[in-house]
């Protein structure tokens, strides 16, 4: 979700196999430098991809000398999920960030053979998408402050997980300013 | 004779089943209804956009209906099963103002859709239906029915194909689910409490933008039923159209 | 990166057999038309993407830049036609390059439909290639499988037939160029209007012979969202948090320091 001059992006924690909570502590959102990256859809993709970008981005540094940008890594993402056109990896990437130069908040979403979704507002993915739509196109409103911006992006996640049988079981939420970043497990259902 | 080994195993992927043909009775008409019940009042709302496939069929067709008594009634899914399941519902409650010469209480109007949904148990009607009216005691209520006849009652619910963008936030702005009370520092729930007819209405009026937004099958024009012991009265709102 | 992978093709094969949920991928359920007109050509899309009857984007950009003057539409798999688009981009200024000379319409239509025959259906993606070049304007249509089309007036997509509707009844040959920026935005917005997996705002992209191509993002919106009826935001403190972590992005300024060479192997 991106505020005034802030971004913030959310997961719940459960990992499970159908209908079975196996994890309440798996973390969905990484980060390379200031960008971070959500990742939904099969375990075994979300740990292999998160690999591949560490590895992706650290090479950008040492050629680079510099960190990068969320829409650089936006592409990154892009084709590497491309790349699977005839076999893709099941996942749905979410990418959010500030951009260190302009100072210009950015987010943007995937389908899982790299389609970019670019949003002015919010982008969901994962099993509860649907919830998730409905929440964030009812409850959002442009330019919140960080703070406000963390009550609605943790409503929206909230609510719509306990609608949704496989999602849940704990969230944490990282809101992003130029200068700071706030983490923030919440307090939810776990049933 | 030597087994070949084949290079890949796609050589595997022939489907060897053979093609039937059969014919679909039920078909999905899209469109959205949402009921809530207040302290002395309840609303069932509906848009009334009419779908099949990527086509319109009918940018104005109610689907929430007086059916007499101070009942709401709304049958969303197959469109031609929910027109039935309210002719038979409406003929019945004549047969029983016949037999009986009263009027037919909420709850019993209840348990009258169940009796008519469970009677086709193995051809269902193809319906989340939502039952709407004030009680005896003058609160409020809603009933929401599976196809087959399971129901309950409840404060408020969405049926059909934007329910599961429409019920998180109803969760969330009816029953205050995940709100604190801001004072406590996280250790109160906000206290519960009725909200009053104008406030019901606009979360209505924006759970339907929001699903007219985000999904193709809702739009067109929203239709809100309010329903008090004094009678039922009609409200409609545009919504987009493309 | 040699050629697309196909790694996890029997993985997901048989996690779908097993009854796994696969992720849906974005398609531009779309309507897409282009139209010539007396010196150039028009062509324009609407601008909603969906994952089934859920709308994934409600402003996406479906006209795409082959080169300066040639531009296309594309409909279908979202992902495809915007890398199809991306690769025979590159491979036409590459071929520009090589040859000194602007890149004609033919040939990015001949790259794409030997590219996506060579792929037998399986990259979806439709597209409108419209442009100028030194032979003139130039208006075609592409299918997944590679068959092509030429035509004064083209639509694809979900809403293909509501535009098609249009362009039959009001195409004329003696078209200007707002008669055919009007024609196009018309036939958009009855895919808009009449067809579910079409929405939004209208993009246009007009190329002219002579002049350079001109893109009208958004060129129309009649379906901006209306005010709310009331406002949704929190009180702070509404939501309950476990746990707290602060982070503060610092600035590391590092220096080498020149000093006398250090004795290795005294």
């Amino acid at each position: 979700m991106v505020g005034k001059d802030c971004v913030a992006i959310a997961s719940d924690l459960r990992l499970g196999s159908q209908s079975l909570g196996v994890s309440n502590n798996f973390e969905k959102v990484f980060n390379f430098g200031h960008v971070f990256l959500g990742l939904t859809g099969l375990a075994s993709d979300v740990t292999t991809l998160s690999e591949t970008f560490r590895f992706k981005t650290n090479m950008y540094k040492m050629r680079e000398d510099r960190l990068i940008e969320p829409e650089t890594f936006a592409n990154l993402v892009s084709s590497t999920l491309y790349e699977k056109r005839f076999g893709p990896y099941f996942v749905g990437p979410i990418v959010a960030g500030i951009n260190s130069k302009t100072e210009k908040p950015f987010i943007c979403g995937f389908d899982l053979i790299g389609c970019i979704d670019f949003a002015k507002d919010f982008i969901v993915a994962g099993t509860a998408s649907d919830q998730l739509y409905g929440m964030c196109e009812s409850v959002y409103e442009p330019n919140l402050e960080p703070e406000d911006l963390f009550e609605t992006i943790s409503q929206a996640l909230l609510n719509a997980a306990d609608r949704d049988a496989l999602s849940g079981w704990g969230a944490v939420v990282y809101v992003i300013t130029k200068d700071k970043i706030v983490k923030r497990y919440l307090k939810s259902r776990q049933d | 004779m030597a087994q070949t080994t084949v290079a890949s195993e796609y050589s595997s992927e022939v489907h060897a089943e053979p093609i039937e043909h059969r014919f679909n009775p039920y078909s999905d008409n899209g469109g959205t209804i949402l009921g809530i019940a207040g302290e002395d009042f309840a609303v069932l709302a509906g848009d009334t956009r009419q779908s099949e496939g990527y086509s319109i069929q009918s940018r104005s067709m109610s689907k929430v209906f007086d059916v007499g008594d101070n009942i709401l009634m709304s049958a969303n899914g197959f469109a031609a099963d929910g027109d039935a399941l309210v002719k038979a519902f409406q003929n019945q409650l004549k047969w029983y103002h016949f037999n009986h010469n009263k009027e037919l209480s909420i709850h019993s109007a209840a348990r009258l859709t169940q009796q008519l949904l469970y009677g086709k148990r193995f051809f269902p009607y193809y319906v989340h239906t939502i039952l709407a009216g004030v009680d005896e005691e003058g609160k409020g209520a809603v009933y929401s029915f599976d196809p087959v006849g399971s129901y309950e009652r409840e404060q408020c619910r969405a049926g059909g194909a934007a329910a599961s963008l429409i019920m998180p936030f109803l969760d969330n702005q009816v029953n205050f689910k995940n709100q604190m009370d801001p004072s406590s520092n996280g250790t109160k729930k906000k206290e519960l409490r009725y909200l009053s007819l104008q406030e019901v209405v606009n979360l209505v009026k924006d759970a339907f933008s929001s699903a007219t937004e985000r999904h193709i099958n809702v739009g067109d024009a929203l239709q809100i039923v309010i329903v008090t012991k004094d009678g039922a009265r009609t409200e409609y709102h545009s919504l987009k159209k493309d | 990166m040699a050629g697309l992978s196909f790694e996890n093709y029997q993985r997901n094969q048989f996690l779908a057999a097993k009854g796994h949920g696969v992720p849906k991928a974005t398609s531009t359920g779309t309507t897409i038309v282009g139209c010539k007109f007396k010196g150039g050509v028009v062509i324009a899309a609407d601008t909603r993407a969906t994952s089934g009857p859920i709308v994934a984007d409600k402003n996406c950009e479906k006209l795409h830049r082959l080169s300066p003057k040639i531009w296309c539409a594309g409909a279908g798999t979202a992902a495809d036609t915007e890398m199809v688009t991306a690769l025979i981009s590159s491979n036409l200024e590459l071929h520009s390059m090589s040859t000194s000379r602007a890149p004609r319409v033919v040939t990015a239509l001949t790259m794409l439909k030997q590219h996506l025959f060579k792929y037998q259906g399986h990259i979806g993606a439709y597209l409108i290639v419209a442009g100028v070049d030194p032979t003139g304007s130039h208006l075609f249509s592409v299918q997944a499988h590679g068959s092509t089309d030429i035509g004064f007036y083209q639509s694809l997509g979900s809403g293909s037939l509501a535009a098609m509707a249009v362009l039959e009844s009001n195409w004329h040959e003696d078209l200007d160029k707002e008669g055919a920026m009007k024609l196009c935005s018309d036939a958009i917005q009855a895919g808009i209007w009449n067809d579910l997996g079409s929405g939004s705002n209208v993009d246009l992209c007009v190329m002219e012979v002579g002049k350079d191509a001109v893109l009208y993002r958004n060129h129309l919106t009649p379906n901006v969202r209306e005010q709310k009826a009331s406002s949704y935001k929190f009180a702070r403190g509404t939501t309950a948090i476990l746990k707290e972590d602060i982070f503060k992005l610092i600035d590391v300024e590092e220096e080498t320091i020149h000093s006398e060479a250090m004795e290795v192997d005294a």
